[in-house]
């Protein structure tokens, strides 16, 4: 009886030890990581296309790091909820965001209350990339984005469906430049914006990529990329045709500020083999999103670029954050 | 035709009758679980849909959407707690009929009812599905405007007594609905800085506190009398009450079949819900009924017409889905999810690359619909039980079920502190006679209303001349006029006489809403 208790108080003596030494030498205990499960917020709700790209993603963590990665929805404001969450988290590596970048390097330009700035985040990696583009129906007069504001001073008050605050800018600024007259539709998520345009509602859309799914009855009329998209290789950017607002996008692994950098590394590791996995592959292909693999210094050095792009943009656009 | 007959092979396995078992099972329990749903068995089956083999997923998910529907009549009907808004008509005349002691009678009604309008609606469907969407298409946001229009009015007739109460809780309503960033110009409304707030109050947590919890919080006032009362009515030990009698099921019939079709309707429709579908058909029944002022005292049409409505919303907002591609509710979009990950796109192609997987699915669903049934007949001789539990014992686990819906909601607390809000609104709203019926319509309605009006104005280029060009969006434009009218004049009639009933109220806007 008095044995056991010695050890017990031993082994008390020993784990309180251990605590003490993790708090002195603070989270770098980065050796046995992952030693257990881990969650990933995702900032939009189940469903979503972001959401399935997050999960099969989480999949691919979860066999390369031998624990569980649970996905843990967290919407509201398009991500801005789910990153002050994360914000919030231990630097542990147990908690992580997989979001698009644009909650860091553009949302801040569009409101006032969101102050987010590139190094206030870590990043482990970058996996698929966003085909924003405009879109129209495959019948339209108009193939390229000169030819449709040719067409477009031809029909003032033609309507241009929007998503986004990002959206609205880019057409009121080609508008500016060229004299048109145009309506700005407002539309609400992938869905409507597909009614709106399968349905002949409106005559060109801002589409985050998901009219890709529809070859047959719509077509890209240019790329709001820096870089032409695999989907349409032969549409041009948007800087291209002589408009500098190309804006990229990435599904990005945001970690909180002061992480180890092992962990970094350990994840960005494990995210490198989504770019293989059938399964991944699968999953975006059905949904035409392009694998787009960075490792932790390229994704950290993509979103404080990007940041400094978009301000640029954003800035000349005369767009005040609200 | 040869691969639907396939498709039931396929599906009549152990392991996919199994899943939709399960799927339904879970759906039903949630659903009459007050303040779990749909919600919640979405949150549950996500995971797992990502590891089942694709039938299966999707049986599964199927299951819960339908099992859901029908199960939220049973709290509806017992506790007076809609676990979902669709539901909260079913309440309306499902209630007092279990206070009547005909809680089994409202509960088989209810069952029957939702099991024909899913069977029906998931016929439509498989017949109809690539036509329709494709004329679903032509409802572009100048129709759905005036279609919405026309909802939002019908059914604020359903106000009860008082119409100005009524209106000003239809106010508030719509009110609550604009707090969040606004869609055009990316402005937050009324959110005092709460980030919380951007994307405006959900519907599940307002649902709750103000349905479930307000109705709890009134019903411990009254514990001891209703306890007295559960006492002495009990479960009526006579056959008529507890079983559907002929007269009834020929009374209730028309209104299940007219049910369907506004569920069906509405569920095609972009934009609409569940909650229009069956407010609509409550709505519509209640003005075609001879007896209009018994609605809400107890009448078996009533429960009838909501939950035909309510279920057959579910298989006809999966018609964009299979002919388009484009989802029409949350259970669609995550089976979306489950058909993507397993390579499949939804849409017009699928017919052509994917014939058996389609057929595979319509087997599914009208598997679920034969299992529904079984699991509903089973589940409510046990869920009938708990009119005998005295309500001491059922408040605390209410409560508790409801911190647990609203908060899966969106995996925070804020729910929980929104559903508290509610249940303090919902509470007076109740003690007042402001009816909340018009205030969780004004709620539904007024984001998309707003919005629909919205893109309407830039799509006419702010020209009314150029509404000649929108037929559909006329048609219901003067069919909300002639309602107001024929409202307004019958109410009028109705407090002209006392309490006799308005003779002319037997056809109007009820025939127009077949359309």
């Amino acid at each position: 009886m008095r044995k056991t208790n010695r050890r017990q108080l031993l082994r008390a003596a020993t784990a309180a030890l251990t605590v003490l030494a993790g708090l002195c030498t603070g989270p770098a205990i980065a050796g046995d990581y992952p030693e257990r499960p881990i969650t990933m917020l995702v900032g939009y709700k189940a469903g979503g296309q972001t959401d399935l790209v997050g999960r099969a993603a989480a999949k691919v963590l979860s066999d390369q790091l031998g624990v569980p990665v649970n996905v843990v929805n967290k919407p509201g404001g398009g991500g801005i909820l789910a990153a002050h969450e994360l914000s919030k988290a231990k630097p542990d590596g147990y908690t992580l965001l997989f979001h698009a970048n644009s909650v860091i390097n553009t949302v801040p330009f569009l409101m006032k209350r969101v102050t987010f700035k590139p190094e206030d985040f870590e990043y482990a990696g970058m996996i698929t990339s966003y085909q924003v583009g405009l879109a129209a129906q495959k019948n339209a007069p108009y193939d390229t984005l000169e030819e449709f504001v040719a067409w477009a001073r031809e029909n003032p008050g033609f309507s241009f469906g929007s998503l986004s605050p990002t959206a609205r800018m880019t057409m009121e600024v080609i508008a500016r430049k060229e004299g048109l007259d145009v309506n700005i539709v407002p539309l609400k998520g992938g869905g409507d914006l597909l009614n709106a345009l399968l349905g002949n509602q409106v005559d060109l859309v801002w589409s985050g990529g998901i009219h890709y799914k529809y070859p047959d009855q719509l077509k890209t009329i240019v790329a709001l990329t820096t870089f032409r998209h695999p989907s349409a290789p032969d549409v041009e950017t948007i800087d291209e045709a002589g408009y500098p607002l190309g804006m990229d996008g990435f599904t990005t692994l945001i970690l909180p500020k002061g992480t180890p950098r092992e962990m970094l590394e350990r994840l960005s590791t494990a995210l490198k083999a989504a770019e293989t996995d059938a399964t991944f592959a699968k999953v975006v292909a059905a949904a035409n999103i392009p694998i787009m693999y960075k490792d932790l210094d390229e994704a950290a050095a993509e979103v404080a670029e990007s940041y400094a792009r978009n301000k640029t943009i954003f800035e000349s656009a005369g767009i005040e954050p609200q | 035709m040869e691969h639907l007959i396939i498709g039931f092979s396929n599906v009549l396995t152990l392991s996919t009758l199994f899943w939709v078992t399960v799927g339904v099972t879970l759906g039903y329990v949630l659903g009459a679980l007050p303040g779990l749903g749909k919600a919640t068995g979405v949150a549950v089956a996500i995971p797992m849909t990502f590891y089942l083999h694709p039938v299966a997923a999707i049986a599964l998910l199927i299951g819960i959407a339908k099992g859901s529907a029908a199960g939220s009549a049973v709290s509806a009907i017992l506790l007076n707690t809609p676990g979902e808004p669709s539901s909260a008509p079913t309440a309306l005349d499902g209630y007092p009929l279990a206070r009547q002691g005909k809680a089994q009678k409202a509960l088989k009604m209810g069952l029957f009812a939702s099991v024909i309008g899913d069977c029906l609606s998931t016929l439509v469907l498989i017949a109809l599905a690539a036509p329709l969407a494709r004329y679903a298409l032509l409802i572009g946001p100048v129709e759905l405007c005036a279609i919405l229009l026309f909802s939002l009015t019908f059914i604020g007739s359903l106000a009860g007594r008082s119409m100005l109460k009524g209106m000003i809780a239809a106010a508030f309503g719509v009110f609550f609905a604009t707090i969040g960033i606004e869609t055009e110009t990316f402005i937050p409304r009324l959110t005092f800085g709460l980030l919380e707030l951007d994307d405006g109050i959900s519907l599940v947590p307002m649902a709750i506190g103000m349905l479930a919890i307000a109705e709890m919080v009134i019903q411990a006032g009254n514990a001891q009398k209703l306890d007295r009362e559960a006492a002495e009515i009990d479960d009526s030990a006579r056959p008529e009450d507890r079983r559907v009698t002929l007269a009834e099921w020929r009374r209730c019939l028309p209104v299940i079949g007219r049910g369907t079709l506004i569920g069906a309707v509405v569920g095609i429709l972009p934009g609409l819900g569940a909650s229009v579908g069956s407010f609509l058909s409550y709505g519509a029944t209640q003005r075609a009924s001879k007896t209009p002022e018994k609605f809400g005292t107890g009448m078996i049409e009533g429960v009838a017409a909501a939950e035909s409505a309510d279920n057959a919303v579910v298989p006809a907002s999966f018609v964009p889905l299979f002919a388009l591609g484009i989802p029409g509710s949350v259970i669609a979009a995550i089976l979306i999810a489950a058909l993507v990950l397993h390579g499949l796109t939804p849409g017009p192609m699928m017919f052509v690359e994917q014939p058996q997987l389609v057929a595979d699915l319509y087997a599914a669903m009208l598997c679920a619909s034969a299992i529904l049934l079984i699991v509903g007949y089973a589940g409510q001789r046990l869920f009938a039980q708990v009119i005998r539990v005295p309500i001491r014992l059922i408040i605390p686990v209410v409560l508790f079920l409801c911190c647990i819906g609203a908060y899966m909601n969106t995996n925070s607390l804020f729910s929980i502190y929104l559903m508290l809000g509610f249940a303090l609104l919902g509470f007076f709203a109740r003690k007042l006679e402001f009816s909340f019926v018009t205030f969780l319509i004004g709620f539904v309605i007024g984001p998309n209303l707003e919005l629909t009006f919205r893109q309407s104005l830039q799509l006419l280029d702010h020209d009314p001349m150029r509404l000649a060009a929108h037929p559909i969006a006329l048609f219901f434009g003067l069919l909300t006029v002639v309602t107001t009218v024929w409202i307004g004049r019958s109410n009028s009639r109705l407090a002209a006489r006392g309490v006799t009933p308005p003779q002319a109220g037997t056809n109007g806007p009820a025939e127009h809403s077949h359309i």
